[in-house]
């Protein structure tokens, strides 16, 4: 008995803190939340149990993330402490729902909070600023998505200059520092917008997407916010929270930058046709050239066939009028003095007669 | 006299000017051939710029986990 440390209750639960402490400063626990509460909208109280044993845990109200109900499943990291009444409890400092049913579950109540207050509102969605230079990002720089977002943004595009502030982008404390990244681009302004990439991962992976304090700081930048989170098929709040959604880190690279090959194409493809345009443009003058000589050649021909026709037609009437014809026709021309006895010509057609006058009278 | 360094978005804005003129009232046959000489050669500067412009990326010694 003598052997054994003698501690009044107080020295007693001081020193079994300062083990725990020692031996597990910070604890990760895996269970299911029940006999959840907040009292006074301040304080968080719930048990942590599985199939045999119960935890308590506590933690400030400001420290939920995420909207919790019994039968949850999460994932907490906290401080193992044994209260001054003796009490075994966990202070938490993160939790975070864990399994697809407790995170969409948590996803459809928190959804349904923030679409309520206004935050997913389309009509303040901003759109992609113009003739984009300044990209800021945040991501894992370790990240599959990162390095798929910079090797396609590099093949795309050049000239931009792309600013990249590495935090976790999975895991309790990633909400966080996503936030402090976020503060950063918003505090320093020198950026035209922000792109939030991780690449694609389990519902657990990308569940610290759906944490409140996060959504609400993309939904609060002043700069506006590009998500690429997962596959196309994820969707997390951040990414109904940010300006634009993009389906994933390739494509937020893809919507970030023009494609230089298209652009050599398409400036090819403009100066072939300035080609086609010159070509067409002489074609069309040596058309109109050639439709004026031959409207000038047809002009000319046609003032000769007029001329011509109003020769024929002089000449027809020169001929109608040819005293031979009316010879011809059995006529005579009396020439001389008419008076009896007078000697008269007579010119027919054939012959030329002296006749001498033997009497005139009147015809009636 | 100093020559002013021109953006890739102004020499492409340029270069559309350019083409433009071709569809414009202001063409001229006799104009075309220089015009069109001065374009390719613009385009192909263009070109050039775009297969040969890097971006710069850098990584913020900012520790966002504190």
């Amino acid at each position: 008995m003598n052997e054994a440390p003698k501690f009044s209750p107080t020295e007693f639960i001081a020193v079994v803190n300062q083990t725990l402490e020692y031996s597990y400063s910070s604890v990760l626990l895996e269970g299911e939340v029940s006999s959840f509460k907040i009292n006074q909208g301040k304080w968080v109280f719930f048990d942590l149990k599985d199939e045999e044993s119960s935890i308590s845990c506590f933690m400030s109200a400001f420290q939920l993330r995420m909207p919790l109900e019994d039968g949850m499943k999460v994932v907490v990291r906290g401080i193992p402490k044994l209260t001054k009444w003796g009490k075994f409890s966990l202070t938490v400092q993160a939790i975070q729902p864990v399994g697809e049913g407790s995170i969409k579950k948590s996803f459809e109540l928190l959804k349904a909070k923030l679409e309520k207050e206004g935050l997913f509102d389309p009509a303040k969605k901003r759109p992609l600023p113009d003739n984009l230079s300044r990209i800021g990002v945040i991501s894992s720089t370790q990240a599959a998505g990162y390095a798929d977002f910079i090797k396609i943004i590099n093949e795309r595009w050049g000239g931009l200059k792309i600013t990249t502030a590495h935090t976790q982008v999975q895991g309790l404390d990633a909400a966080d520092q996503i936030i402090r990244a976020l503060n950063y681009f918003n505090e320093h302004g020198d950026v035209e917008i922000i792109a939030i990439i991780r690449g694609g991962g389990s519902a657990d992976d990308l569940s610290v997407f759906n944490d409140e304090k996060l959504v609400r700081a993309i939904a609060a930048s002043k700069i506006p916010v590009i998500t690429g989170i997962g596959h196309e098929v994820d969707e997390s709040l951040s990414d109904l929270a940010a300006d634009i959604k993009a389906s994933t880190p390739s494509n937020v690279a893809q919507m970030l930058s023009h494609d230089r090959h298209a652009e050599i194409a398409k400036i090819e493809s403009a100066i072939s046709r300035t080609k086609q345009v010159i070509l067409q443009n002489i074609n069309t003058a040596l058309r109109e050239n050639r439709d004026k000589t031959s409207r000038i050649a047809r002009d000319i021909l046609a003032k000769i066939t007029n001329f011509n026709n109003l020769i024929a037609q002089k000449i027809k009437l020169l001929e109608a009028l040819n005293p031979e014809k009316v010879l011809r026709q059995g006529y005579a021309i009396l020439s001389g003095k008419v008076s009896p006895g007078s000697v008269v010509k007579i010119t027919t057609y054939e012959k030329e007669i002296n006749a001498e006058i033997k009497e005139i009278h009147d015809r009636n | 006299m100093t020559e002013t360094k021109l953006t890739l978005s102004q020499k492409i804005k340029n270069l559309d000017d350019e083409v433009e003129w071709f569809y414009s009232d202001d063409f001229k046959l006799e104009e075309a051939t220089s015009k069109y000489k001065a374009a390719l050669d613009h385009a192909k500067a263009i070109e050039e710029d775009l297969k040969s412009l890097q971006n710069e990326i850098e990584v913020l010694s900012e520790d966002f986990s504190k």
